[in-house]
Order: structure tokens, then sequence, then C-alpha cells
């Protein structure tokens, strides 16, 4: 079969009733988490797993999918009316979208980012059917040298992108790795680390970890921001006018190719290319002095590479099996615990989920655009929901769904730890990603590593000999180079998303 | 996972009502639910097997049979907890041998439990090992292989299922059946993970079982070399045995039985053998486990027993050889 009718079959499987169904509520409760304050995309999909349980895994996925770009977009109306984003990569939608609101045109600025979204989000997935299969098929040759080498480059770039320095990164990431080894040596069947505690020999679930790392500590940071207040603006007129169309379609369009081309890239997160959008748009217009005032190709822009970013991001998760950000480790996370491995192999092995996957992608961004403009009021009057009571009912459903996970009390209080952790880790700035990003790929790297070497009789030069594997680590090295040379950038430091 | 909440709820609410209600003990056995403990995630080839056993013969014992899946660390973590049960015939379990030998066998995993913690009852399934190569592999035969194995030793890049897995025990017997043959061991999690890397060609010869394997022999992917077996499979009716070919000591295969903890009185061990032995033995059982691909091989009483004591003899010879093998 070829791409076309793998896309059909998959536009078929997602366009059932019942995946329909998730779809919807999957994109519901995303907007809903981006909306709600206090809770990102990682931590949002982290906690709602449990829901998924009962579901088939074509299911179960689509309606994880649609929670993470859900969430990706629900952030955006925070940011218009309240100034605060409602996820780290909305910060610079606030900048004009929050003084469109000022000046009564808050429904136009809402309506521009849910198109520029859609388009993007459209834009991005239409490529990435395009490029997937024979990036797929490429890696489908790759054998564990090469895997290890590659999940080395991309633990590597999101260390050296993540953090305030190349350092704290690193130790976050060893970190991570350092927790994945909790449990029965995958190769050689030794327990290790487990201290004679039988809980311990599965390993750290990787899901509770989030949940407290994401989940707990953002409910306690949040409990400690200021209250907020609800902007009273005109939702009525939604659509832009004439002139504003003029100003935004460029913008549009530069917008999605920016978050394209950085999505392929793991580790660059959600918020760099909004930022890019952003400054790209203002260089080039001819009225710059408008932006931070309510120009509306500042909302535009950012707001269409967001989702144009969060669909393209899909592909290394697809095709290589890299989650290039915390909430696409949550996941791939998903994904393993449906008995899948994201990568070539289940790209070719079970084409009707992946395509189903897919092609949900373009479901999910309509059902965001009929969600996020006629209903678009529901979601602001959300916003007043008193946060005592939100993060209330957080919490219990972050202890159901943790102990829900393998009905163990262990993996409730591994949750709270991390919370806890979660929270102190924030409170100095050390990234969470790459901890996040080690923690799930330490098991494959592990594995890749000791099977190359059993492969090659214990002879490293298995790693330098095949030309692929070399060109893969001798681009770790000047990622790593790279990025001690970088000035630590300003303002977009860590992206949950 | 959530219908395994539901299950098991509704099946403690009806053990509470039974057990109000009964007096006597062996007799009456039994008054409550059974558990059916599986060591391995739900959807492997054990689970599949037991919930097929299980939904028979819950009809013939009046009582429901709820399948649990304890899986992880190789069926480690389960059967560390089958072991702790009480013997009264409410929890058994599958075990799975050689895995459950190996676990015990290998001083690394410091396994709570031994052979005698278990009270064999019924085997079920013996999936025979297969050797097999990529459909335009230059190992032709097994003959070819063994030949290649002694002129360059510790080359042949040689796939297990894991280590310690029947498979792994079964390239030991290769090499010991063909002195001077030495096979590069790589330990791969599963089928899927063989069938990957030898189609990517990074792996020379895979040594899996008759089960995972089947489908894709038919469909010309890949090609058996031999069945680890003294009679030939009736899945792959055209490969060789390992005896044909003049190799009558590699003989491997991975069984499924069911055990409950040491200790079960004998009244409860027969009626539940004679229970599943109806199950395993009724048609619905035997077409839907050979549409898996899984040979149905009953064993009971002293012949189990017999099984389960030289499956352990023999294990322990090839786990003391892997252990002190210069290339693990």
């Amino acid at each position: 079969m070829d791409t076309f009718q793998h896309l059909l079959a998959g536009l078929t499987a997602a366009t059932s009733l019942q995946n329909l169904g998730f779809a919807l509520i999957g994109c519901f409760l995303g907007t809903l988490i981006g909306v709600l304050p206090g809770l990102g995309p990682a931590a949002g999909t982290a906690i709602l797993i449990p829901l998924t349980f009962t579901l088939d895994p074509i299911g179960a996925l689509i309606m994880l999918s649609a929670i993470y770009y859900g969430a990706m977009y629900g952030g955006t109306i925070t940011s218009v009316l309240i100034n605060v984003p409602g996820e780290a990569a909305s910060v610079v939608t606030c900048f004009d979208g929050y003084q469109m609101a000022k000046q009564g045109r808050g429904g136009t600025a809402l309506g521009i980012a849910a198109i520029g979204s859609f388009v993007g989000g459209i834009a991005a997935t239409v490529a990435l059917i395009v490029v997937a299969p024979p990036l797929a098929r490429i890696a489908l040759s790759f054998g564990p040298p090469e895997f290890f080498a590659l999940m080395l480059v991309g633990l590597c770039l999101i260390t050296g992108l993540a953090g305030q320095s190349l350092l704290t990164g690193l130790v976050m990431a060893v970190l991570g790795l350092l927790i994945a080894m909790v449990g029965i040596d995958p190769v050689r069947g030794a327990p290790r680390f487990t201290f004679g505690i039988p809980s311990l020999y599965d390993g750290v679930g990787f899901i509770p970890v989030v949940m407290g790392l994401f989940g707990i500590a953002e409910i306690l940071l949040t409990v400690e921001a200021p209250y907020r207040q609800v902007i009273k603006t005109k939702l009525t007129s939604l659509l832009p006018s004439r002139e504003e169309w003029r100003r935004s379609l460029g913008a549009i369009a530069r917008g999605t190719g920016v978050g394209f081309f950085l999505g392929l890239i793991p580790g660059v997160g959600a918020i760099i290319p909004t930022f890019v959008a952003y400054v790209f748009e203002k260089r080039l217009s001819k009225t710059p002095e408008q932006f931070g005032h309510g120009a509306i190709e500042g909302v535009a822009a950012p707001e269409t590479a967001n989702n144009a970013y969060a669909n393209a991001a899909m592909i290394p998760l697809l095709t290589l099996g890299i989650p290039s950000s915390p909430t696409i480790a949550v996941l791939m996370g998903a994904f393993i615990i449906n008995g899948l491995t994201p990568g070539p192999f289940l790209f070719k092995e079970r084409p009707d989920l992946v395509w189903a996957v897919i092609a949900s992608f373009m479901v999910g961004n309509v059902i965001l655009l009929i969600l996020n403009l006629p209903f678009v009021g529901l979601w602001a009057r959300l916003l007043r929901l008193p946060y005592q009571y939100v993060c209330v009912g957080t919490l219990l459903f972050c202890v159901i769904g943790a102990y829900s996970l393998q009905q163990s009390v262990f993996d409730v209080g591994v949750m709270i730890v991390c919370g806890v952790i979660g929270y102190g880790l924030r409170k100095i700035d050390l990234p969470l990603a790459p901890l996040v990003l080690g923690l799930i790929l330490g098991p494959f790297i592990e594995k890749s590593l000791r099977t190359s070497l059993e492969m090659s009789g214990g002879d490293f030069s298995i790693f330098y000999t095949r030309p692929i594997c070399l060109g893969l680590l001798l681009a770790t090295v000047v990622v790593l180079v790279g990025s001690l040379l970088r000035p630590p950038p300003p303002e977009a430091r860590e992206s949950n998303a | 996972m959530m219908s395994h909440i539901v299950t098991a709820t509704i099946g403690a609410v009806l053990a509470l009502a039974a057990t109000t209600g009964s007096a006597g003990a062996q007799q009456t056995f039994p008054t409550k639910p059974v558990q059916l403990m599986v060591a391995y995630p739900a959807g492997g080839s054990t689970d599949i097997g037991a919930r097929i056993v299980a939904a028979i013969a819950e009809k013939s014992l009046d009582q429901p049979i709820i399948v649990v899946n304890k899986g992880g660390a190789g069926g480690q973590v389960g059967w560390t907890e089958f072991v702790r049960q009480r013997p009264d015939g409410y929890y058994i379990g599958f075990i799975n041998l050689p895995a459950t030998n190996t676990v015990i066998l290998d001083p690394d995993r410091k396994a709570i439990f031994t052979e005698k913690d278990f009270t064999p009852i019924i085997n079920q399934v013996l999936d025979p090992g297969v050797i097999w190569v990529r459909a335009d592999s230059p190992y032709k035969t097994v003959h070819d292989l063994i030949d290649a194995g002694k002129k360059s030793p510790n080359t042949i890049r040689t796939a297990t299922t894991g280590i310690l897995s029947d498979d792994h025990l079964a390239i030991l017997m290769t090499e010991e059946a063909a002195p001077g043959a030495v096979f590069r061991l790589v330990h791969l999690e599963g089928g899927a993970a063989q069938f990957k890397e030898i189609m990517a060609g990074n792996i020379d010869v895979a040594f899996d079982n008759v089960g995972s394997i089947m489908t894709r022999v038919k469909s010309g992917e890949v090609r058996a070399l031999a069945v680890l077996d003294d009679v030939r499979s009736k899945f792959l009716p055209d490969v060789a045995t390992m005896k044909e070919l003049g190799y009558p000591t590699v003989m491997s295969n991975s069984t499924r039985g069911i055990a409950g903890p040491k200790g079960m009185p004998e009244p409860i061990v027969s009626k539940l053998r004679d229970v599943l032995k109806k199950a395993m033995e009724d048609p619905e059982h035997v077409s839907k486990l050979e549409n898996q691909g899984l040979a149905i091989k009953i064993m009971v009483g002293e012949e189990y027993a017999k099984y389960f004591a030289d499956t352990h003899a023999k294990a322990k010879k090839y786990t003391e050889w892997a252990k002190s093998r210069p290339h693990r």
C-alpha cells in the first residue's frame, strides 16, 4: 500500500463514530487543560493517561494526541484574556493579544489565533504525511548502533537547548538516566538499585514520575501565584476585518514554515518557534512600532508557529522513536503502556495504528477550530472558576490516576515524592526536560548500547566503522560544543510543551 | 485494566457472599472464584492461552476463574507473589518451563522461591524451539550454519529472546552437539525485536519458538532451518527436526502449565486437574490455540512432575554453562 491508501484507511479509522468521539473528548480536555491555570500540556497529558486504559490502543492514542494539541491551543485564551500564558508556548501571544483585548478586539485576537492554528496544524500534518514514510524507511535499516547514536543526539540536543547552561542540563539528563536504571537489568537480569523492595524490580514508573514532576509541582507553584483579573472584552466579532486578513495571511504562512522546521529538531521546545516567528514578523513589518501594542500579526504568527510545531514534533517520534519534548515523551509513555514502541518498526508493522493517529491530527484540528470559534465564550467563563476548587479536584484526580496505573499505592508515593522534587527543581531553576527525556530514553539507550557491543563481541569499533552511526556521533559532539558556546537565551528558557 | 478492577470487585463480592454460607472446606471446593495468575503482561501468548482455558473451565468449575496478570522481570515478579499465596486452590498460576527454572537457577536473580515451591497441576502448551534466518540468508541448512560457526567461531550474530530464555539454552545445546561451533550471542527482547534486526541485516540467525514465527515462515519472509524437537511440528510440516538432522540432543521448547503453591491438598489438586483437563480437551480450546500456532501438550500427575524435574536438571546444566561461558 502506498501512502495515499494508508492515509485513506487512517482517515476512515479516525472518522469512525467512536474515534471521532475520542478526538472530541481529547480536544475538549486538552483545551480545558490549556485554559485552567497551573497545568501545562505535559502534566495534563500525563494525568489523563489513566482515563484511556479501557480504550483500544488506537482510540487511546487518538485521544491523548488530541489532549496534547488541544492543550497547546488552549493556552492562547488565557494569554489574551488575562495576560498569563496558559502554557509556555503562548507567552509571546500575551504581547499583542492582551493589548488587543484591552482595545476591545479580544474576539478578533482569539479568532485569528484559532484560524492561524488551524492552518499551521493542517499544513504541518500534510508535510508530516509527505516526510514521515521515507524517513521511517531510512530508519528501518538502522541497527542498535545507529539507534544508540540517534538517541544520544536527541538527548544532547534537549540537554543543550533546555537549560540555562549545558552543565545543569547534563546534570538533569544524567539524573534521568540514573532513575531509568532502577530495576531489573534488561540484559543480564540482575536487580539494580532496588534495595530489596519488590515494587522497584520493575523500575520507577515513568507516568507517576511525570505526573509528580509536572502535575503536582505545577499545582504547588500555581497556589503561590497571585490572583489574576479576567479582562472584560467583547467576544462578539471573532472574524478579522478585510485589512486584518491582509496583514495576517503572510504572517500565518511564515509562522507555518518556522513552526514546522523547528518542530523537526528535538529539544527546540514549543516556545522558541513562537519567539522566532514573532521576531521575524516584526523585522518584516512596515510598522514594527505597532508590535506590542495590539498588532494582529503578532498574534497570528506565533500562534500558527506554535501549532505547526506541535504537529511537526510528532515526526521524530513516529518515525525514529525520539520524543522532542516532555509532552511528546509522555505520549511515548502512552504508546509503551499500550505495548507499542514508536519508531520505524511500528510505522512498518502497524500502519493501521500510525496512520489512524496521523489522520486524527487532521480531524483534531477541525474539531479545535469548531471548539474555539463559536464556543470561545464558554472557555472565557471557565477562567473565572475559583482556583481553590480546581486545584483540589486536580490533586484528587492525580492520586486516583497514579493508583489506577497498576493498583499500586507505591506509584502514588512515587508521584508525591516527585511532585515535591519537581517543585524544588523549578524553584532553583533547573530544567526538567532533560530529566524526563533521560528517564524515558534511558532503557532504550542502554539496551541499544549493550546490544551493539554484543553484536561486535565487545569491540567499540562498531560505533565508528558504520558511517551513519559515526555521522550521528559526530553530530552529538557538534551539539555539545555548540551549546557550550551558545549564550544563554534571555527569555526562552524552558518550555514544558 | 479497568475491566480487571471491575471483575476483581465482582469476584470479591461473590467471594464474600460465598464464604459466609460455606462450612465444609475441601469437599465443597470451590466456593468462591479462583484466581489464575499469569507472570507476563496481558496480550502475550501465555495470557492468550490462559484466558481461553479459563473461559472454558469455569463453566464446569461452577465458579469464575479470573486471570490476573503480574508481569515483570521475565516472570519473576509474578512468581514471587505466587509462592506467597495460601495453597487452598483459590490462587493458581501459570509456570513457564524453563523460564521459571532459570529464574530460580540464576544466582544473580536472587529469587525467593525454589522449584519445591510449586505444585504442578497440568501442562497446557509445548511450543518447540526453531532456528530461523532471513529468506535470502547464505545459510540454507543447519549444516551450513554449524559449519560456519566452526570455521569462524564467535562471529555469527545469533539472537536469543532474552538472557537464559529457552532460546539461549538452545544455542548452548547446539554448540555442545557440534563441538567447535561457537555463536556470538545477542540477547534481544522477544520475537519482534529479532525480526526487526534480522530483516535489517544486523543479526544473522535467530532462535525462537514455532508459535511466534510460524506465520512469517509461511509467508516466505523468513526461512526456518530446523525445529528443535524429535517430531515435526504440525504447523511447519516441511521443516526438518534436529533429530532428523543428526543432533538428537538439541531438544528445546517452552511450555506453559498450571501449578499451585506448595502444599496443596490432593483432593483440591485432583479437582482442578480434572476440570482443567476437560477444558483443554474441549474442541473450542484446541482450535483456538492452534490458530495461534500453539501446540497443546497435556501432561498431568507423575508425568508433569517428572517433566518439571527433568527440565530443571537440564536447565541447571545449561544455566551454569551460560554463566561461565567466556562470551556470555
